[in-house]
């Protein structure tokens, strides 16, 4: 789990809506992207998937840089009127101030709430919308409530991994650079795990922390990490990193060739039928709501995290 | 009835080695297990080399049928284990190699009814007594696999060059562990598919598995007809296939003869489909 | 109108039970039926590979079984019917994951949202056997006609009965000329021996080893000579009462090699 402000809090993280839900804070919908419609729709489904799970709790929708019109924000309350939701307040930027005066409903400013990482990576997201092929369309369909149901389960305390226990201190103010601002945080993190062979089918390597492979995974076996996935060979089956929720976490292999991938709540396939030849050291992060291979020398924005779990 | 006879018996106790104890396995069903078993026994046992083949598929039977002998079975794996006969009662000789013996599995009883230490200590038993113990395993990974795999020192795998076959087989290869020191047999390529991109090759079998490669059989109509015969291949020698079992036993023996691989035989038909560019029907 | 639970079982390894299912399961589908499909061999999966939906897998059925999620969460749709899905088995998991009554309330689950589940089932006749035939209503026994393969499809025949459960016999990777020449035994001799109903007889077809590689049933090949003898299968599963395929007619080259040998 993170810590956001001293409260724990889960991502549901699809690429067009994103629900949050948090115990002091209520929930907060955040919907990036243009295709309002659609992702009216999957809220409409992840709402339904839990009748009843969110009854009591109050929100607060963000709308980033892009004001709808006012007849969406009707139909957005009467949505989350019947899941028992009370929209709370509007946030965003400052043209989302006025479209809430005209409907009678509380701004909030948006960095009440966004945490510096959020933000941060916000601001790497380019401008252009998606475009994704049909087939990615589909397992991205295919993987939305899968996704739902992993972080369910996590929140239930069912990870396979076990729970690391971080402390309930409230984040320290943004570190200088400096300060040693990881050691307040966490205690000592665990251990990467370290395993020299092949894995083979139907194995397993679940652990907290990193987990580095020096050899190759075959298809059929697993691994689920809280942090990174080192695969020093070739990778082939399931690769789990951030198993946790941590979204900055990655997935390297020489040969990455998996028959998934899973970064916290987010999994991959590829939509081809026919393998991808590779001739370089690959690494999979999570980059505006979605899981993107990208060859190891172009991986510039490697994202810090402030702790140093190797 | 047949004495057991295996000449190592007259050999002082100091001297004797223990035999080796080799289980032949895949975790896919229908690879080839007990045509490799009953083959390479055979070979082996033409070599001069004396070799008990022991069936641990209780219930389910059969390498008694590929080598001939399911009319002359009258004891079986737990009538030895239960103590109601003795290892020389059971065991039954080759109709066609004189240093071959077959014990057979049971084919009215479970596999849950076999005791594994008691496995264990028919397998160290038989080691006594023979250079070679072959075992063959019943397909899967459950209760069956594990006593199979009881007593063994090494593993013979054996996989087909299709997918789900190399799945199951890097599974078993990684339940093994180390200790057994797994080599591979592919069994039933079809060079002619190989080279039209229809089958994998064993290069692609390989990369998955890893292992070290003892040998690849072609896949032959003959095998099924000398399987319903009881006749194993690798009594005729000087044909490609039984040759090729040989050469198998060569290699297990510890002897530097390359790993024997199927030649792309084009037949009348295959040619005459190439020049049409039709489907072979 | 209650659905049809049947398990596709064998004894032998390697007869054709999971491309069986992959088959039949496509060609019900075809004919507008709701199919679930359900992997019971756990530890050993392959009906997602042969069906060429491995990488979709997120839930399977020994999480269904472990409460950890729902059935229809588990389902994979296969996108290039209708109407089927499947349920893969776990891949590192032991068959004794998951009891007998656990699997057969699965398959009542998946009976309530289809008209047929049909139950890949494991090789051999031990814990996973026993899973897989407690969740069914009837049988299919797929055997080759070899005589290995038979005496194993006559021990699962003898332990269906036991359990009373309907039995209906494929014979499978049939190779005509073999069988005129007496190298096989002919279906007639399959079904005297096992002496069980026959629902199906299906030649061997090299083309097979290729589509289940790629993972595309073959049914999905028009040009596929398989194609109609599943869809005849199914028919007659169905309770069309329809002639079996003579293949006892040479072919083109049979008759030419026939007569060659005649000199």
């Amino acid at each position: 789990m993170w810590i956001l402000k001293g409260v724990p809090y889960e991502r549901l993280g699809t690429w067009r809506v994103a629900l949050l839900r948090g115990k002091g804070l209520g929930l907060e919908l955040v919907f990036a992207g243009r295709e309002l419609g659609e992702a009216f729709e999957e809220l409409e489904a992840r709402l339904a998937e839990r009748p009843g799970f969110y009854r009591g709790t109050s929100a607060i929708v963000n709308f980033g840089n892009a004001p709808p019109s006012s007849d969406v924000i009707v139909k957005l309350q009467s949505l989350l009127n019947e899941a028992g939701i009370e929209l709370r307040a509007l946030t965003g930027s400052a043209a989302i101030e006025t479209l809430a005066g005209e409907c009678g409903l509380p701004y909030e400013p948006a960095d009440v709430h966004a945490a510096p990482e959020l933000d941060r990576r916000r601001a790497l997201r380019p401008r252009a919308e998606m475009r994704l092929s049909e087939s990615a369309k589909s397992l991205v369909a295919d993987f939305a409530g899968a996704r739902a149901d992993i972080a369910e389960r996590r929140r239930r305390g069912e990870a396979s991994v076990p729970q690391l226990e971080l402390n309930d201190q409230p984040e320290p103010p943004a570190a200088e650079p400096s300060r040693p601002a990881a050691l307040h945080l966490v205690e000592t993190p665990p251990p990467t795990l370290y395993h020299t062979g092949t894995l083979r089918g139907g194995q397993a390597l679940h652990h907290p922390g990193n987990i580095v492979v020096v050899g190759d995974v075959n298809p059929g076996a697993e691994i689920v990490a809280s942090g990174d996935v080192l695969v020093f060979g070739r990778l082939a089956g399931v690769a789990h990193a951030g198993a946790q929720g941590d979204e900055a976490a990655r997935v390297f292999a020489i040969d990455l060739r998996a028959t998934q991938l899973r970064i916290a709540t987010f999994i991959a396939a590829d939509a081809e039928s026919t393998p991808r030849v590779r001739t370089v050291p690959e690494a999979a992060i999570v980059r505006d709501g979605r899981i993107v291979i990208v060859p190891f020398d172009q991986i510039d924005q490697l994202q810090e995290r402030g702790i140093s779990s190797v | 009835m047949h004495q057991l006879q295996p000449t190592i018996e007259s050999m002082p106790e100091q001297a004797k080695p223990l035999g080796r104890a080799i289980v032949v396995t895949s975790g896919k069903g229908g690879v080839g297990k007990t045509t490799t078993t009953a083959n390479l026994g055979t070979a082996l046992a033409q070599r001069g080399a004396s070799v008990a083949l022991v069936d641990a598929d209780v219930g389910l039977r059969n390498l008694d049928i590929v080598l001939g002998l399911e009319s002359r079975v009258k004891y079986h794996v737990l009538d030895v284990l239960e103590e109601r006969v003795s290892l020389d009662e059971a065991l039954v000789a080759d109709k066609h190699s004189e240093k071959l013996f077959l014990l057979a599995a049971a084919q009215s009883r479970e596999k849950d009814e076999v005791d594994t230490e008691k496995m264990r200590a028919l397998i160290a038993a038989l080691r006594e007594r023979f250079e070679y113990v072959l075992i063959d395993c019943p397909a899967g990974i459950e209760l069956g696999f594990k006593n199979a795999v009881a007593g063994a020192e090494e593993a013979i795998v054996v996989c087909t060059p299709e997918v789900s076959a190399v799945r199951d087989v890097d599974r078993v290869v990684g339940l093994l562990g180390n200790r057994f020191r797994p080599q591979l047999v592919i069994n039933r390529l079809r060079p002619l598919l190989v080279k039209k991109g229809k089958m994998l090759s064993v290069d692609d079998v390989n990369a998955i598995l890893r292992l070290p490669l003892l040998g690849v059989i072609a896949d032959e109509p003959e095998i099924i007809v000398t399987t319903n015969r009881g006749e194993p291949l690798a009594l005729r020698k000087d044909a490609p296939t039984g040759a090729a079992y040989h050469a198998i036993a060569a290699r297990i023996a510890g002897e530097d003869v390359p790993a024997p691989m199927p030649v792309t035989k084009e037949t009348f038909l295959d040619k005459l489909g190439a020049m049409f560019g039709g489907k072979k029907a | 109108m209650s659905s049809r639970k049947i398990v596709i079982t064998s004894g032998k390894g390697g007869v054709g039970k999971t491309t069986t299912t992959a088959n039949l399961g496509a060609a019900l589908a075809k004919r507008g039926k709701r199919v679930i499909l359900i992997d019971a061999d756990i530890g050993l999966r392959n009906l997602d590979l042969v069906l060429g939906l491995e990488k979709r897998i997120v839930f399977d059925l020994v999480e269904v079984a472990e409460g950890r999620c729902q059935l229809r969460q588990a389902l994979i749709k296969d996108k290039r019917f209708e109407s089927l899905a499947i349920l893969p088995a776990a891949q590192t998991r032991e068959k004794d994951a998951i009891t007998e009554d656990q699997f057969a309330a699965i398959v009542d689950r998946a009976a309530e949202i289809a008209d047929y589940v049909l139950i890949d089932c494991p090789a051999g006749i031990e814990a996973g056997f026993r899973n897989a035939v407690a969740g069914a209503a009837e049988a299919i026994v797929v055997t080759t006609p070899e005589v290995s393969a038979i005496r194993d499809a006559d021990r699962v025949v003898g332990k269906l009965n036991d359990r009373g459960k309907p039995i209906r016999l494929i014979v499978n990777r049939l190779r005509q000329e073999m069988v005129r020449s007496g190298d096989m035994l002919s279906v007639e001799d399959v079904c005297e021996i096992l002496a069980v109903e026959l629902v199906g007889i299906v030649p061997d077809d090299e083309e097979i080893i290729d589509t289940t590689n790629r993972g595309e049933p073959i049914v999905l090949d028009e040009a596929s000579r398989l194609r109609p003898i599943y869809d005849k299968i199914v028919r007659r599963l169905e309770g069309e009462i329809v002639p079996f395929t003579n293949f006892d007619q040479p072919g083109f080259f049979g008759r030419l090699l026939d007569a060659l040998k005649a000199g």
